[in-house]
């Protein structure tokens, strides 16, 4: 059972693993052969983890309904909600128009999921401006500058900024492309770093987190 | 009122006046619009000249990679890119790889070619979603039938018209993807532009803007249309002033509001932080 456990997926680790880093500089027709069907089989995985996921929420949500556990109710709409949804997206086909006519899955895509989560994102502006006039404070020469920052880039994102100062809109391009690109390709770069670390790491069988904490 | 006094209540001051503010400030421009004049930003420029500089019958992709929680700044940035590509008689692929998007996606792509009198699968197509996000461009760029036999509508896609000659994404000259996180323009470029060699601009929301501008700045991406303001910059561009202009007075007004609201949180924190430096003092 310890290779079925162990063994076997870190040999399919090193194996696809070696094999896929050296396809991406083989340009021969069998290698692009192989990473088609691969991406084939990664579309289908893609889609198991769909039903996984699905599968993994609701049995989440039916435990705490299930325990009366607080919010529980939330629980019971979600279940409402989704199941109600995919029986109404299968018997349509999961079609939102059918020859031009709205169905009943299009009526709850557009008039409940687009403007519930519309909702959702566009009150995060009043909480954006609540927070920043609690949080948003000079308490040192970096949060000054930051501050300053933040203003001059409010200011020159949006044309009142750059009709009452017209300079606002070229200092905020060149925060943008210079200040921001820099800093952030540097973090882009250690973070690309730390990720090839970690897959050579996996590759290799150091790294073994991904196998679980199951039973030898 | 003492002032440092004062200072403290108002850093304390209930935050349904700030919403409230933020509100009117919202409200009041969208009702009456002063229409102030955008100045159109180099990136933007780039991806509408890149768009105009493609002749007729050019394949462009757009990837709306975005759910409708995003969709004040992309949908109108989709609406001008769209009426752009079907004025150009580009050959347009809509596509998504945000399953939540998938009906807003088709709903926008069918609703500007029906306005620009294009016909599904002759003149665009719109492919859907398919699961596997990086997996799928990997797979398109191998065989794009093979990534999608059929498109939305269930329509076999090799028999498209709008597909002649065009195999895998090699064959697509210009792909735009319009995102809202991590999967879309960085996904797009490393699985996709790196490999197929083909030319990627994107769009994206305001706040995850900042985070591309390195992919701008070394050419990964020819050029970038950033959240609501970037999608009027693009209506100023085409010459079709939409959603994206008349919400811009909002913005304007919002930002000044929460500038205002920075400053004067500002104040009244140096004001009853050097009070109590005084008390301190004093004490000692």
């Amino acid at each position: 059972m310890t290779f079925l456990r162990r063994q076997l997926p870190l040999l399919i680790t090193l194996v696809t693993g070696l094999l896929f880093a050296a396809q991406y500089y083989i340009p021969h027709p069998s290698s692009e052969l192989m990473l088609t069907s691969v991406s084939k089989w990664l579309q289908i995985i893609g889609g198991f983890a769909l039903i996984l996921g699905v599968t993994s929420l609701f049995h989440i949500h039916a435990v705490k309904i299930r325990r009366k556990e607080p919010g529980w109710g939330y629980s019971f709409v979600l279940y409402a909600g989704m199941i109600g949804t995919i029986v109404i997206g299968l018997w349509h086909g999961g079609k939102e128009t059918t020859d031009g006519v709205t169905t009943a899955f299009g009526w709850i895509y557009t008039f409940m999921m687009v403007p519930l989560q519309g909702t959702m994102f566009a009150i995060l502006a009043f909480f954006i401006a609540s927070a920043a006039y609690r949080s948003f404070r000079a308490r040192s020469r970096e949060a000054a500058v930051l501050l300053i920052a933040a203003i001059i880039v409010m200011m020159g994102r949006v044309p009142l900024g750059e009709h009452l100062i017209p300079i606002s809109g070229d200092i905020t391009q060149w925060i943008l492309n210079v200040l921001n690109a820099s800093v952030r390709r540097a973090i882009l770069i250690g973070v690309s770093l730390g990720a090839v670390a970690l897959s050579l790491k996996i590759i290799f069988g150091v790294e073994r987190a991904y196998l679980g904490g199951g039973k030898e | 009122m003492n002032p440092v006094s004062f200072a403290e209540r108002m850093l304390h001051i209930d935050r349904r006046i700030i919403f409230f503010m933020i509100g009117l400030c919202t409200l009041i421009p969208l009702l009456y619009p002063v229409g102030l004049a955008i100045k159109v930003s180099p990136e933007v420029k780039s991806v509408y000249d890149y768009i105009e500089s493609l002749p007729e019958g050019s394949v462009f992709l757009l990837s709306l990679d975005f759910d409708p929680a995003s969709k004040p700044e992309l949908y109108p940035q989709a609406v001008a890119l769209l009426h752009h590509a079907f004025k150009k008689n580009l050959r347009v692929i809509g596509m998504t790889l945000w399953l939540p998007g998938t009906g807003m996606a088709s709903e926008v792509v069918s609703r500007v070619a029906r306005e620009e009198g294009k016909v599904s699968g002759k003149d665009y197509v719109f492919l859907g979603w398919s699961p596997g996000a990086s997996s799928v461009i990997i797979n398109m760029g191998q065989d794009l039938y093979k990534a999608f036999p059929t498109d939305y509508n269930n329509q076999p896609t090799a028999e498209m018209p709008v597909l002649k000659g065009v195999q895998s994404l090699r064959d697509v000259n210009y792909v735009i993807s319009l995102a809202a996180g991590s999967t879309g323009i960085e996904t797009w470029y490393v699985f996709g532009k790196d490999k197929y060699k083909f030319e990627l601009g994107g769009g994206c929301t305001g706040v995850i803007a900042p985070g591309l501008y390195p992919l701008l700045r070394s050419g990964q991406i020819n050029g970038l249309i950033g959240g609501l303001r970037g999608a009027a910059e693009y209506e100023v561009l085409i010459g079709r002033n939409g959603n994206a202009v008349a919400g811009m007075d909002a913005q304007s007004a919002t930002h000044f509001a929460i500038i205002l609201l920075v400053i004067l949180c500002n104040v009244f924190y140096l004001l009853t932080r050097t009070s109590k430096n005084r008390a301190k003092q004093s004490r000692s």
